[in-house]
């Protein structure tokens, strides 16, 4: 600790700068696709039909039940080179987050939808809405005021996890922690500071999720 | 305008109710009272089917709503409910709780709706509570706007299902005062309440129910003043 080199530091800063802009980047990625994807699941997975949750139930299970760091493998090896011709790590990290990340906030949505009172749904329907607008004006957006902790929650552990898309070397901030590592053969200066950089990335997401949190809370 | 023929609705195994037949006339307001556990309730949601139907038909307007030719969503635009917990919408205002269903669902522009809901918030005393939200509002305040949203889609028939059950006793009297003047205006109305001085004063026929049945329905003077069936009796006699 005590021949701490600062100048490796210097020398990795632009690239820890431009993989910290890559995990930035898969994250919100991730966060945006699984929104919106898993706002659907969330939706057919509390489906009356057996036939149509039932699939669902099993994306989920398996996204949740299985490590990421398998599905990230199984995703850049196995299912990317299926269907694309040119395999590119990023794409694959973007692609396996952004289907695990729609598992989890599925089941968020669904915690969220339901815990608002079924009285709010016979209100709706006996004013002659149909489930999709009872859905769309009344239980989401209820819902999703007490989906923001959970989300932001997820938000944060994908957030980290994209570390995990080192392995395929995509270059995002831990990639670099590695190259770093692997050049020096020191453990300390690559990553604390890599440690360091991801902790500004999770406070000032933490921070941007009171903000809304708060702002929600006065409406 | 209601009929109900050889209506059974059953949770599970358990028969809730076991065979309603009724028929209520354009502008009648009937009362329907009973012990807990009685049906009154299910029987009142079955009529907008919030409750599925296990047999039996019924009608509202000559439609029969156990079909599946029938639009739900649409039989519903006719019939008003109001319920025991008010059920308001906590995220809108008191306007647009009002507002939302004939706009989303009439379709009417929103000059149309927002001049609907002010009359009808003039109408339930609460004009100047247009645009808070309702978490502000006392239980009998919550109820008013709960009938004025419900009245706002223009419906020639209002279900209330215990509509003072949840209200502080010093609010039950605004909260009848308004139903009282629905009735007076010829709304056809089914009531499921313990306010028996309201069924005796407003209604036009009291149904008793007990154990999933109607035991004996009759005009509120002749059902309150001369119970035939021994088990009116007995309720009565504990709730008078």
């Amino acid at each position: 600790m005590l021949d701490f080199r600062w100048d490796i530091i210097g020398e990795y800063l632009p690239f820890f700068l431009k993989g910290a802009l890559l995990t930035i980047g898969l994250s919100v990625g991730a966060i945006f696709l699984g929104l919106i994807f898993g706002l659907l699941m969330g939706i057919f997975r509390i489906s009356p039909y057996l036939l149509v949750r039932t699939p669902f139930i099993w994306y989920i299970n398996f996204f949740r039940g299985t490590p990421l760091f398998v599905q990230i493998l199984l995703i850049h090896f196995g299912v990317m080179p299926m269907v694309m011709s040119e395999i590119n790590p990023a794409v694959s990290a973007l692609v396996a987050l952004s289907l695990n990340a729609t598992a989890y906030i599925a089941e968020i949505f669904r915690g969220g939808i339901q815990s608002i009172d079924r009285g709010q749904m016979e209100a709706a329907r006996s004013l002659g809405m149909t489930n999709l607008q009872a859905m769309r004006y009344i239980i989401i957006p209820q819902a999703f005021k007490r989906m923001i902790p959970p989300l932001g929650n997820e938000f944060i552990v994908l957030l980290k996890d994209s570390s995990l898309a080192a392995v395929i070397a995509a270059p995002e901030l831990m990639y670099w922690g590695r190259a770093m590592q692997g050049q020096y053969y020191r453990v300390w200066e690559p990553y604390l500071a890599v440690a360091i950089i991801y902790l500004i990335l999770t406070l000032s997401l933490t921070y941007l999720l009171n903000y809304i949190e708060r702002r929600m809370a006065t409406e | 305008m209601i009929k109900a023929v050889n209506l059974k609705k059953s949770f599970g195994e358990l028969e809730v109710l076991k065979d309603i037949n009724v028929n209520i006339e354009p502008q009648e307001v009937v009362v329907v009272i009973g012990p807990s556990g009685s049906g009154k309730s299910t029987f009142l949601r079955c009529l907008n089917l919030l409750e599925s139907i296990t047999d039996g038909h019924v009608y509202i307007k000559d439609r029969d709503i156990t079909s599946k030719q029938t639009d739900i969503n649409k039989v519903r635009t006719d019939v008003g409910m109001v319920f025991q917990q008010f059920n308001l919408f906590p995220h809108k205002t008191v306007i647009q709780n009002i507002m939302l269903s004939p706009m989303k669902v009439r379709k009417w522009q929103k000059d149309k709706a927002e001049k609907k809901a002010l009359e009808l918030l003039d109408k339930v005393g609460l004009a100047e509570k247009a645009y808070v939200y309702p978490d502000s509002l006392s239980g009998g305040q919550k109820q008013r706007v709960a009938i004025a949203r419900a009245l706002a889609m223009e419906p020639e028939i209002m279900l209330f299902d215990e509509p003072t059950s949840a209200l502080d006793p010093e609010m039950v009297g605004e909260v009848l005062e308004v139903m009282k003047q629905l009735a007076k205006e010829g709304m056809t109305m089914v009531v499921v309440t313990h306010e028996m001085g309201f069924a005796r004063e407003v209604g036009d026929r009291v149904i008793f129910m007990d154990g999933g049945y109607i035991v004996e329905e009759n005009l509120p003077s002749e059902l309150f003043g001369n119970p035939k069936h021994e088990r009116t009796q007995a309720f009565l006699s504990k709730v008078l």
